[in-house]
């Protein structure tokens, strides 16, 4: 019940797309616009494992005055005034709930990014160096694609943006395509193991 | 060697992080102060996009999708890609979706399309449609269920309205349909549209992605299983001058724009500088002049690193 | 007015996350908790309005498809994922969505792995796709660590390690771009937006 009747679903639906992808038949076609409208369904509810698993970390956090709790508090008073906010005056643009996303959620995860420019310019200073042979070549090939998408370095010379392009049609190609060919092996084998039930790790701990 | 000079490769060897900051954030903010024009070089992969986007136009029969798959962190990148792209359908008159599969890019998709149509007299559910958010665990069954029937498998559209009853809807049923999808994405989600819509529908796939993505995206172009892909700022830098040059132009032999031609693009300069093109058509062009000396400014410190690494190094020894 | 007041606000909550900058302090502390805080309470009217109301509420209470209600059912247990003693019950919500991963069987070794080596073992018509030919395979052969990498095998994999190398290049060179390039979109935000520097 707790661990076999979720592996019998997932082996048997799994199973049964399999042969979807295989059969364009019309009992094919109405599993899959059945699947659809439960999927869909189903979806809207998984937003809650979010809200429970903030709420319980920082209610946590708040409840044994960790260093640092007050945070929690802003964390979860966030949270609940936005919702708040979106429920009770709408969610169309001009309401204090779109307000609050364009001028603080957007801003802010905007600059959490643009952090790594720094982060990268600091580390390209300090630990980017020719060690060996092999990081020669990572760095020079880095220096000519960094210079081939720049304005600056077709106007040095055509031969910059040329190489560059060079490198990332030929040898960046063959790279990226073994590792992607390994990579769609693996894809594959874990899908595999899924539907046979051999890697479980998804459905949690306990019994 | 003299010691001055290695007194002072040591000492610059040790600098603090915070006076790099500094430099990096210079090198930036002076180019978008005092903007000068530099030539904006197209490459295949845009031309490609643009081509086929530009085939569809006027074309009752056929749309394009665009899907959002990334929040504000990455909007410098991706938006304006989205806005040229946007500004392309409605300048040659293109049917034109867009869908989003994160809470977060809910609005991205709004800003984009209210920042692009401004200029146009275009209606949403006439020429344009925005599915709307639709979640991440629903994406597999939306994407597939597209192949065989869009409004059965989208179901209702941003405003709520069901998509099937929009005039848009008119002629356009399936991939066969709406027949290319862009996935713009910090992600490899452009993957999932290949695996998926791809390889069971034969769907046109192109991606607007984030640089750090580019590289990894080669086999793909290669095999056309992406039939074109813009990459980070330099493709909407890229796309923006095609619109420019193209779709946006102007004259009595050519009131609705002109054909694509490679002769055009390599004699044409558009101007940066000045009021010819508004600031929101540009943004990425403006940036790329920052993204030229911020690159220079980098390679300076790799080298500038390595050439205090060795002297450094030599005196050990 | 109004905007002038919300682009200070967005233009101090910029700030104060570059402010991490120069040392961790309370101004990036209160924004980094601010947007966790603010992005899930931003997530749920979104849900409710966009996916359970048209995929849930419409079609049990207003066109009457009461089987509707069992999925919801099944959704709902994904709440109690938490409990000690019925957290198990969120497994079958969780398996019925995986259980798509059985498509991605035939299609993703078809787009992945067929379309791939299929493009690899073109004819060879010149020196790049000789280079594409023989990057891809002493790389695959580099990822084959059941036969030691030493003698000719091992100079063959050396030759992989290269191509990787120049690969790995390019994927730096793009990750720079990048990050530059959302700091130029912040910075063009704090200049044009907020100061009206840039026109």
């Amino acid at each position: 019940m707790k661990r076999q009747i979720p592996l019998i679903i997932i082996i048997t639906l799994g199973f049964m797309f399999v042969a979807h992808s295989f059969i364009p038949h019309k009992i094919s076609v109405d599993f899959f616009d059945w699947f659809q409208d439960w999927a869909k369904a189903i979806s809207p509810f998984a937003v809650s494992l979010g809200i429970m698993s903030l709420f319980m970390v920082h209610g946590t956090k708040i409840k044994r005055k960790v260093p640092n709790w007050q945070y929690s508090v802003v964390t979860l008073a966030g949270l609940v005034f936005t919702a708040f906010a979106g429920f009770v005056w709408g969610t169309q643009s001009g309401t204090p709930y779109m307000w609050l996303f364009e001028n603080v959620q957007m801003p802010m995860s905007a600059t959490m990014f643009a952090l790594l420019a720094f982060y990268i310019a600091s580390a390209a200073y300090k630990a980017f160096r020719a060690r060996s042979a092999e990081a020669t070549v990572l760095l020079v090939a880095a220096i000519i694609v960094m210079l081939g998408q720049v304005p600056l370095g077709a106007m040095i010379s055509k031969w910059i943006p040329e190489t560059s392009t060079w490198i990332l049609n030929v040898p960046n190609l063959a790279a990226k395509r073994a590792i992607m060919i390994g990579v769609g092996l693996g894809i594959t084998a874990t899908s595999l193991k899924i539907l046979l039930g051999i890697e479980r790790t998804y459905l949690g701990g306990g019994d | 060697m003299n010691k001055n000079v290695i007194k002072f490769f040591d000492k610059i060897q040790n600098i603090d992080r915070r006076y790099i900051y500094l430099v990096v954030a210079f090198s930036i903010i002076i180019p978008l102060l005092i903007p000068f024009n530099s030539p904006t070089y197209v490459t295949k992969p845009t031309e490609d996009i643009y081509k086929k986007i530009d085939s569809f136009a006027g074309d009752e029969n056929k749309a394009i999708l665009m899907s959002f798959t990334h929040d504000a962190s990455t909007m410098p990148e991706l938006f304006p890609m989205e806005v040229s792209v946007l500004r392309h359908c409605f300048e040659r008159n293109i049917k034109v979706f867009t869908i989003c599969w994160l809470p977060a890019a809910a609005p991205l998709v709004d800003y984009a399309i209210n920042t692009a149509k401004e200029d146009f007299d275009v209606q949403s559910g006439v020429d344009y449609c925005n599915f709307g958010y639709k979640p991440w665990a629903i994406q597999l069954p939306i994407m597939l269920g597209m192949g065989d029937d869009i409004a059965k498998a989208v179901e209702t559209d941003s405003q709520g309205r069901k998509v099937e009853n929009l005039e848009i809807m008119k002629n356009i049923k399936n991939y066969d349909d709406m027949n290319l999808v862009i996935d713009f994405a910090a992600s490899s989600s452009s993957i999932t549209w290949i695996t998926y819509a791809r390889a069971r529908f034969g769907a046109n796939i192109a991606a607007g992605v984030t640089a750090v993505m580019v590289a990894d995206n080669y086999p793909y172009l290669q095999t056309g299983q992406l039939m074109g892909m813009l990459r980070g700022l330099k493709g909407a830098a890229e796309y923006e001058k095609l619109v420019d040059v193209f779709a946006a132009y102007e004259s009595e032999d050519y009131p609705n724009g002109r054909p694509f031609s490679n002769e055009i693009i390599k004699e044409t300069r558009v101007p940066i500088t000045g009021d010819t093109v508004p600031y929101k058509y540009k943004k990425a062009r403006i940036g790329m002049n920052a993204q030229s000396v911020a690159h220079i400014m980098m390679i300076f410190f790799i080298l500038l690193g390595n050439i205090g690494y060795f002297i450094t190094k030599k005196k050990e020894i | 007015m109004f905007e002038t007041i919300s682009n200070f606000v967005a233009a101090f909550l910029t700030l104060s996350i570059f402010s991490f900058l120069y040392k961790d302090n309370p101004f990036y502390k209160f924004a980094e908790a601010l947007l966790v805080g603010i992005s899930m309470g931003y997530a749920i009217p979104l849900v409710y309005e966009n996916v359970f109301m048209p995929y849930v509420y419409t079609p049990i209470f207003l066109n009457h498809k009461f089987i509707i209600i069992i999925p919801a059912l099944l959704g709902s247990l994904y709440m109690l994922r938490f409990s000690k003693n019925l957290g198990w019950l969120s497994r079958y919500p969780i398996v019925f969505g995986m259980s798509i991963v059985g498509m991605s069987i035939p299609l993703s070794i078809h787009s992945s792995v067929l379309v791939q080596m299929r493009s690899a073992m073109l004819p060879i018509d010149g020196i790049n796709s000789a280079l594409i030919f023989i990057g891809t395979v002493t790389i695959l052969l580099y990822f084959f660590f059941s036969k030691a990498h030493k003698g000719i095998y091992g100079k063959v994999t050396n030759v992989g390690i290269w191509f990787m190398m120049i690969g790995f290049g390019a994927s730096f060179g793009y990750t720079v771009m990048a990050r530059v390039s959302l700091l130029i979109g912040r910075i063009q935000f704090l200049l044009g937006d907020w100061l009206g520097l840039i026109k």
